[in-house]
């Protein structure tokens, strides 16, 4: 096996004269060392291991001439931690206040479990669900037989109950794949009688599509009769009608509000420094406050899911950060289409390591382009390049080129968290009883979440053998009305009943005085500019918070009884204001 | 002496030149009178008006917009803001009214750039 | 829901909006009424502190607030209607206005007449394509000038400005007046944006170094900026590989221009001309919708107050006319049109038995010209031929075109000739 692996590796021309030291675990479980010249060649390597046949997963320890990524030293605040003897005690922890997590939290607040969902940032969503482009894939791209590719149709099927019970939109769009050209029309045709005559299941690259259901054959002039301003003369397209789209931020921030109602605690700017084990059974985690003993502890820490592993000494994957940038435009695009677009053509969209990225309306009507798919050595890196953007123009410019980058009103990168199997972990671990792995987590991973939540319930469930019962559960999140969705008559007696909605604080985006004070005392409390920011749409629009940013400072200080220059954009050190300037 | 000035009086902005020969200053490159008298304090004395904010009590205002009743001399900018940043006064007040008088001798008085409201408690 | 019936309804209270109303007033008009979003009136004046407004008006180096108040107390005198912490949200083309605020709740108006002053916001780092990540610490001027001014608080100690415009000069001076080390001001271009006083008063007198041609190409840190990446570009404006620097600041400061604030007009199907990114008016500044006035920076960024001031005025006496049925509106219009070396005309058009005694033409060129004619045409004849020994983008060039050398008919071209 090893050397079927060096072989693989060598037979690449740029790899060959690399020394790389494999070890291979019983499991199937490869660990590799070595030092290369460049990032991409330590991803290609640990792609290279994880495709050979009867490798689990790989750890790649692979380093670069030149390039450190310092490990912090977790001792001193652990021995802190011990000193200080705080402790708490719960059923279970979820590490990480992502989609995933707040998905999983939620599923359990079924159940009479107490719950603490711990995150290190002073928000939820702040690691890749808030710089998603909210697609709720079909399900078509994922390869068929993985965990992604069963996950992805069922979740998307899940997200109508779900936007029903917590009040989120959900757009339920289709999206089109769009072909340009003849050849690549009869091959898409083809599909389709693959999918008529069932006969696609005789090939495994066609089996997932077999089973994405809800696929529509449309011939040139149907799609431009439903997307007008679609770029040139399309061939056809193939419309995927259960694609939806959403705003991630608020599918999560839903979960989490609904989750709390049901009796589960949040910790936020709380960071997990170590997970507690004894004889082979998790006994909870140490944050870098206090210790939280539990029976279970889910990780769902997104890039850092394989530092936790390792904290639980069950490390058998390494997260490769991949990074997507976004671009956002102006609201006088609304309506400019209506559903995601992408186009199928080789020679508009080239492949790359990434699902979809094209173009697609958000629900509240900007314009989107993206993601990119960028590897990138560190985990925290989500700056956005001159390279980002063109590629990110590129895919605009394969179904448009009416719509000109000086639109944009911003950009920005999240980081998606891939294994070297690229496909998702969801398993109790088989070292540390009730530490389950929830990693590896990207596109479609959003799409996914309402299944992956049920999948680690089942696996409680399992484990406990029996689960009482939350009798107080309500899986419903009532509707916040946002004033700038309200008839006139509505705002009027809106104001009449708290005059704080009568004053616009968001010119941009009409968002008033009384929407931010209910985010900033809401179930998930927003405590930074950024929060208010992506619960209310306050600075999103295109002056992007220049004018409103001070006021909402303000009231930010006065609502949490702080100075302003104790209040942060983004939690942590990012403080906006340095001193006051006469004392 | 030769020496180069951009005029600051107007937005025009003339590049002033100023020769000194025995003790007689000639400016030229300029369009007006008022560059005339510029050139010669700015190469003589260089002076500026002086505008920032001082701390106000009893307002919805926390600053108040002040500014230099004349010119002050350049090096002396430094000390006079030392001296307003000092400085707490309390609403109400109106334009013009002094904030400090004579400020660091330059015999120049600090007002008050605009009007401010005191607080008014219901 | 409460309804309001007035003759003239101004939107900002900024210089523009004073103007407007006033000179609405004025001119005998009965009801007018100024919607100001913010607590008071004076609009971004409030907040600019320092000296040089009013020098053709007043005659004097006045600061902002000081300009502000001037027309501020004629308002008050002159009994116009003033809503402050009022948001207008829509515009209907009846003329029919939905604005709101906490006491009163939704109020919908009915105008006579409707004068947009709504002024102008900054372009944002997106804007100008700054790559890197999202730190605090990334503030447009107009931004940092409202912490340090109006509300007291310093939002750095080490700062960055990008753009040499006259916002960008006056920041450096005032945050160094702060105590903020203010490391350099760049520029984009290869000449500086500002006056060349601003230049003089606010870097020089303070030794901060401009750099011409260089530009801010990555911002640094993920939560608090850390730093930022300088390079020198060439002609295309792309950075010069080897001439990259890094600087350590904790303040970026961004002064990348203004964009006229269109919302409400373009909401409304007010049509927009490209180059100024305001409405298209005509020489009384009513824009494509009749009856609606647009003045100062919502037309297009003006450098001189005194110059929104007077556009405030001519919208002012537009609207009283319009009331009063004295506007003519049968005759064609007649266009303005400009030669590649002016960037932008305002307005755009006119109907000759509407002016007075003249024209004035506001143009902004695309370089630095040295003793070059300003040159109008109209069907072959010359309306205007004047001498300027220096022409260059930071400043407006007015000129006035005497009615009597407007013809009847066609339209006026207006070139700059090199002497």
């Amino acid at each position: 096996m090893k050397n079927k692996i060096l072989k693989a590796i060598q037979s690449h021309e740029e790899l060959a004269h690399y020394t790389i030291h494999i070890e291979l675990s019983k499991e199937g479980i490869v660990t590799l060392r070595g030092e290369v010249d460049q990032w991409q060649h330590v991803v290609d390597i640990g792609h290279i291991a994880a495709k050979v046949k009867g490798i689990k997963n790989v750890v790649n320890d692979i380093t670069v001439k030149g390039i450190t990524i310092p490990k912090k030293d977790r001792s001193e605040e652990i021995r802190k931690v011990k000193a200080s003897g705080h402790v708490r005690t719960c059923d279970v922890v979820i590490i990480g206040a992502g989609i995933t997590g707040c998905a999983i939290a939620r599923a359990l607040s079924k159940y009479q479990l107490d719950i603490i969902v711990v995150d290190k940032n002073s928000d939820i969503a702040e690691g890749a669900t808030k710089a998603n482009n909210g697609n709720i894939h079909p399900g078509l791209i994922a390869k068929p037989g993985t965990l992604k590719a069963k996950l992805n149709i069922k979740g998307n099927a899940m997200y109508t109950k779900w936007a029903e019970e917590l009040h989120f939109a959900c757009n339920r769009t289709g999206s089109l794949g769009v072909v340009y050209h003849q050849s690549e029309w009869y091959l898409l045709k083809l599909l389709q009688f693959m999918k008529i005559t069932r006969l696609g299941y005789l090939f495994k690259p066609l089996r997932q599509a077999m089973k994405v259901p809800g696929l529509k054959w449309l011939s040139g002039q149907e799609v431009q009769k439903l997307e007008p301003h679609i770029e040139g003369k399309p061939c056809g397209a193939l419309l995927m009608t259960t694609m939806a789209i959403v705003e991630p931020y608020d599918v999560c921030l839903a979960l989490a509000e609904n989750a709390v109602m049901n009796g589960v605690s949040y910790m936020l700017d709380t960071e997990v420094i170590d997970v507690l084990t004894e004889h082979g059974q998790v006994k909870g985690v140490m944050t870098d406050k206090e210790v939280i003993r539990s029976k279970y502890v889910i990780n769902c820490a997104g890039v850092y899911a394989d530092h936790i592993a390792e904290m639980a000494g069950d490390r058998f994957y390494t997260i490769h950060p991949r990074r997507g940038a976004i671009a956002i435009f102006d609201k006088s695009r609304k309506g400019y289409f209506n559903r995601p677009l992408v186009s199928f053509s080789r020679t508009r969209g080239k492949k790359q390591h990434s699902k979809g990225g094209g173009a697609c309306m958000t629900p509240e009507g900007n314009l989107l382009w993206g993601p990119t798919a960028k590897e990138i050595p560190d985990k925290e890196d989500k700056s956005v390049e001159r390279t980002d953007m063109d590629y990110i123009h590129a895919l605009g410019n394969h179904v448009t080129t009416n719509v000109k980058p000086s639109e944009i009103i911003t950009f920005f990168a999240g980081v998606r968290a891939a294994d070297y199997k690229e496909d998702f972990i969801i398993s109790m671990s088989e070292k540390v009883d009730g530490f389950i792995h929830v990693a590896g987590i990207q596109s479609p991973g959003l799409a996914s979440a309402p299944a992956i939540a049920e999948m680690v319930e089942d696996m409680i469930k399992k484990d406990q053998g029996c689960l009482h019962k939350n009798v107080h559960y309500n899986p419903i999140r009532k509707p916040r009305g946002k004033f700038r969705h309200m008839s006139h008559q509505e705002q009027d007696a809106l104001i009449q009943k708290n005059p704080l909605y009568g004053h616009v604080i968001c010119r941009c985006e009409l968002i008033t005085e009384g929407e931010i004070v209910d985010a900033i005392h809401g179930l998930i409390p927003a405590t930074t500019l950024d929060a208010v920011k992506r619960r209310t749409r306050s600075g999103m629009g295109r002056c992007q918070g220049g004018f409103c940013g001070p006021k909402v400072l303000q009231i930010l200080a006065r609502e949490l009884h702080k100075e302003p220059i104790e209040i942060t954009l983004k939690g942590s050190n990012s403080y906006v204001l340095q001193k006051d300037n006469r004392r | 002496m030769k020496q180069e000035f951009t005029c600051i009086v107007c937005p025009v902005g003339c590049t002033l030149t100023v020769d000194e020969e025995n003790h007689q200053i000639k400016v030229t490159g300029n369009q007006c009178k008022r560059g005339l008298e510029f050139g010669e304090k700015e190469y003589t004395r260089p002076m500026r008006i002086l505008t920032t904010t001082v701390k106000i009590e009893g307002s919805l205002h926390k600053r108040l917009p002040v500014i230099s009743k004349g010119e002050i001399p350049k090096e002396q900018l430094h000390q006079c803001l030392q001296a307003l940043y000092e400085l707490s006064i309390k609403a109400p007040i109106k334009r013009g009214d002094i904030v400090v008088e004579d400020i660091c001798h330059t015999g120049v008085n600090i007002v008050a750039s605009r009007g401010i409201e005191p607080l008014i408690n219901d | 829901m409460k309804h309001i019936t007035i003759d003239v309804l101004v939107i900002g209270g900024g210089p523009a909006g004073l103007a407007a109303a006033l000179e609405a007033k004025k001119q005998g008009v009965q009801e007018v009424m100024i919607m100001e979003r913010d607590v008071e009136l004076g609009g971004i004046l409030q907040q600019c502190i320092h000296d040089g407004f009013g020098l053709h008006r007043f005659g004097k180096r006045l600061s902002g607030c000081e300009y502000a108040e001037r027309f501020i107390q004629q308002v008050k005198a002159h009994h116009i209607h003033v809503k402050l912490k009022t948001t207008v949200i829509d515009i209907l083309k009846d003329k029919t206005v939905f604005a709101m605020n906490a006491e009163e709740g939704m109020l919908k108006l009915q105008c006579g007449t409707i004068i947009l002053a709504m002024g102008c916001r900054e372009r944002t780092r997106s804007q100008v394509f700054i790559w890197g990540t999202r730190p605090s610490g990334v503030l447009t001027a107009g931004t940092v000038q409202r912490y340090i001014n109006i509300e007291g608080y310093l939002p750095g100690k080490k700062a960055v400005i990008l753009g040499s415009g006259d916002i960008g000069l006056i920041m450096a001076r005032r945050m160094t007046l702060e105590g903020i080390s203010v490391e350099g001001v760049y520029e984009i271009m290869k000449s500086p944006g500002g006056l060349k006083r601003n230049i003089s008063q606010c870097l020089i007198d303070y030794d901060i170094p401009m750099h011409l041609s260089t530009t801010v190409v990555h911002i640094h840190g993920n939560n608090k900026l850390e730093g930022v990446t300088v390079a020198a570009v060439d002609d295309k404006r792309q950075p010069i590989e080897g001439t990259r620097r890094y600087i350590p600041c904790d303040l970026l400061v961004l002064a990348v221009g203004l964009i006229p604030e269109n919302e409400l007009s373009a909401k409304m199907g007010i049509e927009i001309d490209p180059k100024t990114k305001g409405p298209v008016v005509d020489e009384s500044f009513m824009t494509s919708v009749e009856g609606v006035f647009a003045a100062g920076n919502v037309v297009t960024v003006y450098d001189l107050v005194d110059d929104v001031s007077i556009t405030g005025e001519i919208a002012g006496r537009g609207a009283a006319k319009y009331l009063q049925g004295k506007l003519n509106q049968d005759t064609h219009y007649q266009m303005i049109h400009s030669t590649n070396l002016i960037n932008l005309v305002v307005p755009q058009r006119f109907r000759k038995n509407n002016l007075e005694n003249h024209l004035t033409v506001y143009m902004r060129v695309r370089e630095e010209m040295k003793k070059v004619y300003i040159h109008g045409t109209m069907n072959d004849r010359v309306c205007l031929h004047k001498k300027l020994n220096i022409v260059s983008p930071p400043e407006m060039v007015v000129s006035n075109i005497k009615k009597e050398d407007i013809s009847d008919k066609g339209d006026i071209t207006m070139a700059i000739e090199r002497g």
